[in-house]
């Protein structure tokens, strides 16, 4: 029985780290700006949802005002710090340090906006039901699971039947390409920086409701992000979501061998397996694509 | 230029005409103001900077004293960083400090240079042999854990336990200590689950305290994450009685719902006591901060108080305020009136107070019983 209740929690992490790193893996594997400050992106997502339903104003409003937080400061990073680097020296290292750097700002700021305590939305969803004897799931597991697939499918169907889609697949490749058929390169990268910054919204919210929220949650995150997008191979929107529900079952099954304190560990055992083994990724790019 | 000529000599003979100021004063502040931990910044300095504006009010010193803040993230490596520049660069003869791993890191290098550094938020048993020149002014887990647990069994009648350790001398020590007390008293450690400091998700931990069958689960962590403990381990299903230490005397753990039961440990002080220097703590808190001060608060007001006390001690006798006049006065003066009345050092440099078994109850801390440790 804790087998399967250790699996079910498992997949309920899964899903919520597949939702981030596929936004990361999205904005990087398109745009090749190793975007650091993706966490910076959840964490603000996750408080802005926090402030409106604190304040009383409920759950919509909220989760629209965490979508257009989330997106605004995306497509704000792109364009005012990522670009203007780039157009003077285009150096992967200083965007990496920028976006680096963004992350501490932002984390610092949202300490000194909505406090450094812990704080969480008190929800009857959260609360566990006794599904069999010993496995206990809770509502919001299930939502966060099917939130999840439905995301990850839209975005698959997105990538593969429209023309932006396309573009945003082959833009990593050959951006010249792209020019000749008629997209603007600026264009589909603020389109990625869009999608991968509103991917975040749901995780940041189920997070916020389920694990509580400190300034400095988007950096656990962040890592699981950063090694389900090299698993999963670089650019791989499938890949890195099947690794991430790999990370997600790893943590919670070596619990049934390990002491909690290595389950951190175990994620990165397997992130150093997978480069050996498949230096490429578990999906390869052109498969991805 | 000859204006600015003009203007540099006549300052400078201002300058020297001057009589001389009384050299102001300034001592460390090592407190994590950022990462996980962030939250225990302002609640271990709130008491500290009380402290020092009753200090310079009342003139205590010849000079103005002010603290050097520095941002130890609760971590050894910046402690450690933040330490040499208060020892290098500021010189500062004294310092405040916080966190069991950060004490014990910073410890080599304020014995070696001499300085101070004096506890108030930090319980890892450990922390009483650092040396003569750290002192605690508060109890030290071991001492938390010897009040709780027995209370536990005996007065609730749960005998098994199940423990969550943070993996840091922390950790570790409250689980030496739990295991021989819970020996001595005939309750069983049915499990034992050591957590990375940094670790969030708690989901599965809460499986295996389900699974273990424990009736009373220990929390040793601290900051946000025991917060996050809690709350997971009552959405997963887990209704055993909760139990921690002084680290759970924070607004944010007694705000959470889930918390409601929980029981915690922190020393006992006579908020109530009629001596004014208790008198005038708690008015001139509760006036700064708009609610009661908590022991975390009276530790490092005590802490900086203490040093003013010292430092006006070596004042009166003409002698320089160092590290190691300050220790010797210590061991000379013997006792304090601090907040919560006369005080008294152990020879380890350990302040001994009776423990409080506390339980949280709507929002707030209800004093279960107080326990005389030995």
């Amino acid at each position: 029985m804790l087998a399967l209740q250790l699996t079910l929690t498992g997949l309920q992490a899964g899903a919520l780290y597949a939702l981030t790193a596929v936004g990361f893996s999205l904005i990087f594997g398109s745009t090749r700006v190793f975007h650091f400050a993706h966490g910076a992106t959840f964490t603000l997502a996750a408080y802005l949802f926090y402030a409106v339903e604190a304040a009383g104003y409920g759950f919509v409003p909220g989760l629209i005002t965490s979508f257009a937080g989330a997106i605004i400061f995306g497509l704000a990073i792109d364009w005012f710090i990522y670009r203007p680097i780039q157009r003077d020296e285009g150096s992967f290292f200083t965007v990496f340090v920028a976006s680096f750097g963004i992350g501490i700002v932002v984390q610092n700021l949202i300490g000194i906006i909505f406090g450094r305590s812990f704080v969480t939305i008190t929800s009857p969803l959260t609360r566990s039901r006794e599904l069999l004897e010993g496995v206990y799931v809770a509502p919001l597991a299930g939502i966060a699971f099917v939130v999840a697939l439905v995301c990850l499918g839209a975005l698959g169907i997105f990538l593969r039947s429209t023309f932006t889609g396309k573009g945003l697949r082959a833009l990593s490749d050959d951006p010249e390409l792209v020019r000749v058929f008629g997209l603007s390169p600026r264009r589909l990268s603020a389109a990625a920086f869009v999608i991968g910054s509103a991917l975040v919204v749901p995780s940041a919210i189920f997070t916020s409701m389920s694990t509580g929220l400190n300034p400095a949650i988007g950096h656990h995150i962040m890592l699981i992000s950063l090694a389900a997008t090299i698993v999963g191979g670089i650019g791989s929107i499938p890949g890195t979501m099947i690794a991430a529900f790999i990370f997600g079952l790893a943590e919670n099954l070596s619990l049934l061998w390990f002491e909690p304190q290595w389950s951190e560990a175990v994620v990165f055992a397997i992130l150093f397996a997978a480069i050996i083994a498949r230096p490429s990724g578990l999906v390869a790019k052109s498969a991805a694509h | 230029m000859n204006y600015f000529r003009n203007f540099s000599a006549a300052a400078a003979v201002v300058a020297l005409a001057t009589p001389a100021a009384a050299e102001d004063i300034t001592i460390g502040g090592l407190f994590p103001f950022s990462g996980t931990n962030a939250v225990y910044g302002d609640v271990l300095s709130s008491g500290a900077k009380l402290a020092v504006k009753h200090i310079n009010a009342d003139k205590m010193l010849s000079g103005t004293l002010s603290i050097a803040y520095e941002d130890t993230q609760a971590l050894p490596q910046p402690a450690v960083v933040a330490m040499q520049k208060l020892v290098s660069v500021l010189e500062v003869p004294f310092t405040l400090t916080s966190f069991t791993g950060v004490s014990k890191a910073i410890a080599p290098i304020g014995a070696r240079n001499e300085v101070v550094m004096i506890n108030g938020g930090g319980v890892g048993p450990d922390l009483a042999e650092l040396g003569e020149y750290f002192w605690n002014v508060i109890p030290l887990a071991n001492l938390e854990v010897r009040a709780s647990v027995p209370y536990v069994v005996e007065a609730l009648g749960k005998t098994k336990f199940a423990l969550i350790y943070v993996d840091d001398p922390l950790g570790g020590s409250i689980r030496n200590e739990l295991e021989g007390v819970l020996e001595e008293i005939g309750g069983d450690l049915v499990s034992e689950m050591s957590i990375a400091p940094t670790a969030q998700q708690f989901s599965g931990l809460a499986a295996k305290v389900r699974s273990s069958g424990a009736d009373a689960v220990y929390i040793a962590s601290y900051g946000a994450q025991q917060v996050q403990i809690a709350k997971q381990l009552r959405d997963n299903g887990v209704d055993a009685q909760m139990i921690s230490y002084s680290a759970y005397g924070v607004p944010d753990a007694m705000n959470l719902p889930e918390n409601e039961g929980a029981i915690f440990t922190a020393q006992a002080v006579t908020l109530e006591a009629s001596d004014p220097v208790t008198k005038r703590f708690v008015e001139d808190y509760k006036a700064e901060f708009g609610k009661d001060p908590a022991p975390y608060n009276v530790n490092y007001y005590n802490a900086t108080m203490l040093f003013a006390i010292l430092a006006q001690a070596l004042e009166a006798e003409g002698k320089e305020i160092t590290g190691a006049n300050l220790l010797a006065k210590r061991k000379e003066m013997g006792s304090f009136d601090l907040v919560g009345g006369n005080v008294s050092f152990l020879d380890n440099g350990t302040l001994l107070f009776p423990i409080d078994v506390k339980q949280i109850e709507g929002g707030a801390a209800r004093t279960l019983t107080t326990v005389d440790i030995k």
